[in-house]
């Protein structure tokens, strides 16, 4: 055979082209801007709402303000990313059969598992890039204090991982459905059933259990990644917390979007509110679907015969297997079950 | 030397459509194959099964004398889609630097295979230009170049000179012969034949997923022509002449020709054209010799090859 001698390529390809092109032109920056102005402005608004409250006559502690502004800037900052996230990636594929180089591209030794990896990594990094330039906004709360560096370190994990199971959930659609607009329509409609349906029968689980009034069970919750970060982001539960509209311990508490997150993580025991640690099995089971919809995404993409098995499967068996395996160890850690009443 | 393409009744279907029927294709190494078919005949189907983006429904692709697994042959083709996409934002260095990185070329090499595929395609003094700012010529000699980067021996073109001005149609042809030169195998698919029959040295046309001819053009040529035209130009005597034509064709006769058909040429009326059933030289003198002892000036007698053009239009048009 003619031709060159050749080796496998060190660093993926897509993920250098993306690296050049990601960041030219002004809209990266008007995005990465509007970004953190839009998380400045949350944290500045969060602080004022406090200091209203204390004008009415309450003791605002310096601790309370740090913890508030924790929970609003994190709660924040995960609603941008669990948009942008599909967002950003729900074009990878079918933006290159729309543009015409999927051919081009298939044409080269390069692995679907390949294409995938590049596309992921190159989406999610400018997402990461977000992420990561907040850190300074979110280090206001140090100057309060009240939150410890595991919380931040916590939510920061909480925040990386979500991004990469809602982007590769906007992957696995483009590569499903071919058209970038579809591909983005059933992406957002996933996102908002995956938040919306666990929050609706968590709300109204206590009205329909047996005997009723029962709290709902911590599972219901695993996948919102809202309720995980409540688990995070809820230092001291106080007992009164759901009834109070403007509680002093926690600002934000009153507000009925973010008591609707409640069910399932915080619960009553005889001892009084305990957070249950909802976000490890989050973590958990994102990592586990990640791992799913990245073997579907691939086998998408692939030609022909799309369903028969291939020697790359082996690598996603494995990851699927080191998981399930370290979540069946250690399932003291993740599978907390809620305090009885009485 | 086993061909640089083979296919061994390669058949594909898309649910109950037969897009490629047995197809049997040999190509020799070094050659420059057009593959002519009208829309819709299988050309691209066909190119996509060499390339292995697309596997067949049975049959089988040999290149280079390897048997293609569907997704394993990329490094012995180089492919270049009908139509093709660039990516925006990236310079056109970048373009086929990106290529390169999914070969695997290693950094010098890759720098030194971009720099002379520039140069091949003449687009050096556009190297660092975005590629969405290229004109349509230019981007198909940059998609041209990006097939390239790898060195293949065999390079499969889908329909390259479609949309091209007639200029950047004569430039691509240049580009093909220095490919031949290089000794690339080209396969190039056309459904204008006219755009192919200068640089080809092989053809094939398929009509309907089914190859009807395919070897040399003029081995092609000499097995469709059935038949031959004569051209005859008249100075003087035009209707003794075509009287004496419609009668031998009315009336075989003994020594000369079978005409089937006499006309006129439309674009000169001092022109006869006859349809002969057979090339043979002979008779052909005898009945230039009838023409003169007729009393009917001659002033061009000759055989009027059809042209690939007609011969395509004439077999797809029969399918």
């Amino acid at each position: 055979m003619r031709g060159i001698r050749l080796q496998r390529p060190q660093i993926n390809p897509i993920i250098v082209r993306e690296a050049r092109t990601r960041m030219r032109g002004a809209r990266p920056y008007v995005v990465l801007t509007v970004f953190l102005a839009l998380l400045a402005l949350a944290g500045v608004g969060i602080f004022q709402l406090m200091a209203q409250q204390a004008r009415f006559g309450g003791v605002l502690l310096s601790a309370q303000v740090g913890q508030g502004l924790f929970k609003g800037l994190a709660f924040v900052e995960l609603l941008l990313v669990v948009f942008l996230a599909p967002a950003m990636t729900s074009g990878a594929i079918s933006g290159e059969r729309e543009g015409l180089t999927y051919d081009m591209l298939m044409a080269t030794p390069l692995r679907p598992e390949q294409v995938l990896w590049g596309k992921l990594v190159a989406a999610l990094s400018y997402l990461f890039v977000l992420i990561f330039a907040a850190v300074p906004v979110f280090s206001v709360v140090f100057v309060f204090g009240g939150v410890e560096p595991m919380a931040l370190l916590k939510a920061l994990a909480l925040l990386v991982m979500t991004t990469i199971f809602f982007g590769t959930l906007g992957l696995f659609c483009s590569a499903l459905l071919q058209r970038t607009t579809r591909a983005t329509v059933v992406a957002y409609a996933l996102v908002l059933l995956l938040l919306g349906v666990p929050l609706l029968l968590a709300t109204v689980w206590g009205q329909f259990s047996t005997p009723p009034g029962q709290a709902p069970p911590p599972p219901l919750v695993y996948l919102q990644p809202f309720s995980a970060l409540t688990a995070i982001t809820t230092i001291t539960p106080s007992a009164d917390q759901a009834m109070n509209f403007f509680g002093y311990g926690d600002p934000l508490s009153g507000l009925p979007f973010l008591t609707l997150l409640w069910p399932g993580v915080i619960h009553y025991g005889p001892a009084g509110p305990v957070v249950v640690p909802v976000y490890r099995a989050t973590l958990i089971f994102y990592g586990l679907l990640t791992v799913l919809l990245s073997w579907a995404t691939a086998h998408l993409m692939g030609p022909g015969r799309r369903w028969r098995p291939r020697r790359s499967d082996l690598g996603f068996v494995l990851l699927l297997l080191v998981i399930g395996l370290a979540a069946y160890v250690w399932r003291d850690w993740w599978h907390v079950a809620p305090p009885r009443m009485g | 030397m086993t061909p640089a393409i083979e296919t061994v009744n390669l058949t594909r279907r898309y649910g109950r459509m037969v897009a490629l029927d047995h197809l049997n294709l040999t190509v020799a190494r070094g050659s420059i194959y057009g593959f002519i078919g009208p829309n819709g005949a299988g050309k691209t189907t066909t190119l996509r099964l060499l390339a292995g983006l697309i596997e067949p429904t049975s049959g089988e692709v040999r290149l280079m004398g390897q048997r293609l697994i569907p997704g394993g042959g990329q490094r012995l083709v180089g492919y270049m889609p009908d139509f093709f996409g660039v990516y925006d934002d990236l310079r056109v260095w970048e373009y086929l630097d990106f290529f390169a990185r999914c070969y695997g070329l290693e950094a010098a090499r890759r720098r030194r295979t971009v720099d002379e595929l520039l140069n091949l395609v003449d687009l050096a003094d556009r190297r660092n230009a975005y590629v969405q700012s290229l004109s349509r010529g230019m981007q198909q000699r940059l998609c041209l170049a990006h097939a390239l980067v790898h060195d293949p021996p065999v390079l499969l073109l889908d329909e390259p000179a479609s949309g091209l001005d007639p200029r950047a149609r004569v430039e691509l042809r240049e580009l093909l012969r220095t490919l031949r030169d290089m000794g690339k195998t080209v396969l190039v698919s056309s459904h204008i034949l006219s755009e192919l029959a200068e640089v080809c040295n092989e053809i094939g046309i398929i009509d309907s997923g089914k190859m009807i001819v395919s070897g040399p053009v003029e081995t092609v040529r000499r097995q469709l022509e059935g038949s031959a035209r004569l051209r005859i130009r008249v100075l003087r005597g035009l209707e003794t002449a075509r009287a004496l034509l419609q009668r031998v064709a009315a009336t075989p006769e003994e020594g000369l020709p079978r005409l089937r058909g006499v006309r006129a040429d439309p674009s000169d009326e001092a022109v006869v054209l006859v349809e002969v059933e057979e090339s043979d030289e002979e008779r052909q003198a005898a009945l230039l010799t009838r023409l003169v002892q007729a009393g009917v000036v001659v002033s061009e007698f000759r055989a009027q090859a059809e042209n690939l053009e007609e011969l395509f239009l004439r077999l797809t048009a029969a399918e």
